[in-house]
């Protein structure tokens, strides 16, 4: 077919044109699939008109009716504020997971490829079982066989007059603002920059003489001496409240909530299981040479792991292990099971209170669909930074 | 090689053009049928998803043979589960009561367990041909959720329930307390809006079923469970001895809202949604008669009762237009019983709930339960 010789001038018929036939038969599977969709659209709102029920996204404007636990939402605000808390929630779990799945993972996935037999069979111990559970089975047991099996709040358990334990949530010291905020913003600022520039320092300095910057420890450093002084300057803007246990409830401090410490806690192992694997398969991926090459010229184990395997491992993993936190966001939905405000469980308790069913699960289908692109946006953002030039 | 690949993608793209061809003809035919009859095939086919036109909902159902029945399966005498693994309850009665009213047998039901969250969703796709399952009649409901909202067989109201031992007795004491309460229901809504109007600080925990909400409760992540009276008296009845039985548990005296329980059938469908009430309208209209099941047989020279048990009076029997049996307050009272007994039997003075009549007492015994005439 694409063997047309330059010598021949008689143009093919168009039906056997190759480049008619296929805009042809591209606009015409365009047109069946454009059509279907109408057509299922057309019916969903037909059927939705002669039941009486609401076609418009006018809904999101009526006042909600019921409370959302721990959070500053007033039954009387819309449900679109309500649909905003579930979506701060889930946001609260996913980044908290995937900071902690991130944490646990890498740890696990290194302890995989230890030398030290212990270590080794824990960690594969640790991933086979977690990978092979449900991950709504792990939620439950945390929830159901953990946080609510803790001593009712009568029988609380605190640990040094700062951590009060009770299942009605785990309660920390946190810090009280009580004045003097700007001051210590400034300081903050100033600190902020201060850091920056040292860090410039050390590293110019190691490029040119090739002695150890320890960047992290020196700006670390200058930045906590600053927002000390600071602290002090502004007239000590924070105080520590410690919880307090009443009879039914614990005062001051910050609460974690049982229902969002069972799923926070549950995703983070079950990810981590997963990233663990991704760890350990994009360490192996490395070429030994690399690591020959690292002990060749001297470097530690931990040097060696450090500077040599660990970076080329980490962006070959960096594509597999976006798609482990697009899951653990997506997996968030699963509060609903243990009763957790994501944003699920809000569009749920929504549409149970006369929220049109169809309307809401598009929305949400919405809301997961922009969570999920923003992720992918940066990990991609550090995929592309990361990727060696030349390779892509 | 190339050719040959070229040929492949001609095959794919008529492969495709083919099945195209088949939506959009198929589309055409669908839009062309929407307007007028889209009930006759594609209601059929959608499981029942639509009842326009003439097709009621009524006729279909006489011509399955069987009642689908949404339904409660955790709330002791009301919905739940037996011993012999039937349901058994006072809103299964109503089930079977217009089982028997539609097809003559109350066993033809088929019953579909939902929860509070899916139940309105099961009822407008068609799923379910009318729910009963405790569901309070209320304005949005009846506005937004495509839904009929029929006769109420409960009369209800929402209370609180706590542990004995905590000594509460009344709302304000619950202050800073969690309270647990099933979400995607009117109690949800009332406590946020009770509590808020009293000023009383509180954290709601809502559960989308039973089981977990009373794994909470035994556990103490709440201290108190709201819910509908009736609902609360049937699980305090049914409280396991190993955590104290009954006696563990107090339901305070106070009433937060009213909660007007019945059956719900899809909008739209008059001749469904009047079957329905009828039927319901004979099991009260048999107690305010006196047919129990056991004396129904019995007859009666009162041409009111031979006209409800659709005798035939002067040569032929009434015919109210209902598109029902002419027996069908007789079948309904044989094989499931009056109001009364359908009451005593699951939540009255024969159970373990022993509520008292109260409202869901006869108009003439000074209660709401009214039926209109039947003549």
């Amino acid at each position: 077919m694409t063997a047309a010789t330059p010598t021949t001038t008689r143009r093919p018929a168009f039906w056997r044109n190759v480049r008619v036939l296929r805009v042809t038969f591209q606009a015409v599977f365009l047109v069946a699939v454009v059509g279907l969709l109408l057509f299922l659209f057309d019916n969903v709102v037909y059927n939705l008109e002669r039941l009486g029920i609401p076609t418009g996204f006018d809904y999101l404007r009526q006042p909600a009716g019921f409370a959302i636990p721990d959070t500053d939402f007033r039954s009387s605000q819309s449900l679109l504020d309500a649909l905003l808390v579930g979506v701060q929630n889930t946001i609260k779990v996913a980044l908290l997971g995937i900071v902690l799945a991130t944490i646990i993972g890498v740890i696990v996935g290194v302890s995989r490829l230890s030398s030290n037999w212990l270590v080794r069979r824990v960690a594969a111990l640790y991933v086979e079982t977690f990978r092979n559970i449900p991950v709504l089975v792990i939620i439950l047991f945390w929830y159901l066989g953990v946080m609510i099996r803790l001593p009712p709040i009568r029988e609380g358990v605190e640990l040094l007059d700062m951590v009060a334990i009770s299942n009605r949530g785990i309660v920390v010291p946190w810090f009280d603002q009580v004045g003097g905020g700007l001051t210590f913003a400034i300081f903050a600022l100033i600190g902020l920059l201060a850091a920056a520039a040292v860090w410039t320092w050390r590293t110019r300095r190691f490029e040119a003489t090739g002695q150890p910057h320890r960047r992290a420890l020196w700006t670390g450093g200058v930045l906590l001496l600053i927002l000390a002084i600071g602290f002090v300057l502004a007239g000590r803007p924070w105080t520590l409240d410690t919880p307090e246990t009443g009879e039914l409830s614990t005062s001051g401090g910050f609460r974690l909530a049982p229902e969002y410490a069972a799923l926070l806690i549950a995703l983070s192992l079950y990810t981590a299981s997963h990233i663990a694997e991704i760890v350990r398969g994009s360490i192996l991926a490395v070429p030994r040479g690399q690591g020959e090459a690292a002990d060749a010229v001297g470097l530690s184990g931990f040097q060696r792991l450090r500077h040599v395997v660990l970076p080329q491992a980490f962006r070959i993993s960096i594509p597999p292990i976006s798609n482990q936190y697009l899951n653990l966001t997506k997996n968030s939905s699963l509060g609903v099971a243990i009763s957790y405000y994501e944003v699920t469980k809000v569009t749920q308790v929504s549409i149970a209170q006369s929220a049109p069913a169809v309307q809401a699960i598009v929305v949400l289908m919405g809301i997961y669909l922009v969570l999920s692109l923003f992720i992918a946006a940066v990990t991609n953002l550090f995929n592309r930074r990361l990727t060696l030039k030349g390779r892509r | 090689m190339r050719v040959f690949q070229g040929w492949t993608l001609c095959v794919l793209f008529a492969v495709v053009l083919f099945l195209g061809a088949g939506c959009s003809l198929g589309d055409d035919d669908d839009d062309s049928g929407n307007g007028d009859a889209s009930g006759d095939t594609g209601s059929a086919e959608a499981g029942g998803g639509g009842q326009d036109g003439g097709g009621s909902l009524l006729q279909e159902v006489q011509d399955r043979g069987t009642l689908r029945c949404g339904v409660n399966d955790a709330v002791p005498g009301f919905g739940f589960t037996g011993e012999g693994g039937e349901p058994q309850g006072f809103d299964i009665d109503f089930c079977k009561v217009i089982a028997a009213a539609v097809l003559g047998d109350a066993e033809a039901v088929e019953y579909t367990p939902l929860s509070a969250e899916q139940r309105f969703t099961a009822l407008q796709s068609g799923e379910i041909d009318v729910l009963s399952r405790n569901t309070t009649y209320t304005a949005s409901r009846d506005g937004t959720e495509g839904a009929r909202f029929l006769h109420t067989t409960f009369y209800d109201g929402q209370g609180m329930m706590v542990r004995t031992e905590s000594g509460h007795t009344t709302l304000e004491d619950l202050a800073g307390e969690t309270i647990c309460v099933l979400s995607g229901t009117t109690t949800e809504l009332n406590l946020e809006s009770q509590f808020q109007a009293r000023g009383i600080d509180y954290t709601p925990l809502a559960f989308e079923d039973n089981e977990p909400l009373q794994a909470a409760f035994v556990e103490e992540r709440c201290g108190a469970w709201t819910s509908d009276k009736s609902q609360l008296a049937g699980i305090r009845s049914a409280w396991p001895e190993g955590q104290g039985g009954p006696e563990a548990l107090t339901i305070m005296d106070e009433t937060m809202s009213k909660e007007p329980l019945g059956p719900v059938v899809s909008d739209g469908d008059d001749a469904w949604a009047d079957a329905v009430n009828w039927a319901v309208y004979a099991t009260i209209q048999a107690e305010e008669f006196g047919l129990t099941s056991e004396n129904i047989g019995e007859g009666s020279e009162d041409p009111e009762i031979q006209r409800f048990l659709g005798e035939a009076v002067e040569g032929e029997p009434f015919d109210a237009g209902l598109g029902l049996p002419d027996d069908f307050a007789v079948q309904v009272v044989t094989q499931v019983g009056n109001y009364a007994e359908i009451y005593d039997r699951n939540v009255g003075e024969g159970s373990a709930l022993e509520l008292p009549r109260d409202f869901n007492a006869l108009w003439t015994d000074g209660g709401l339960q009214f039926a209109p005439p039947y003549r």
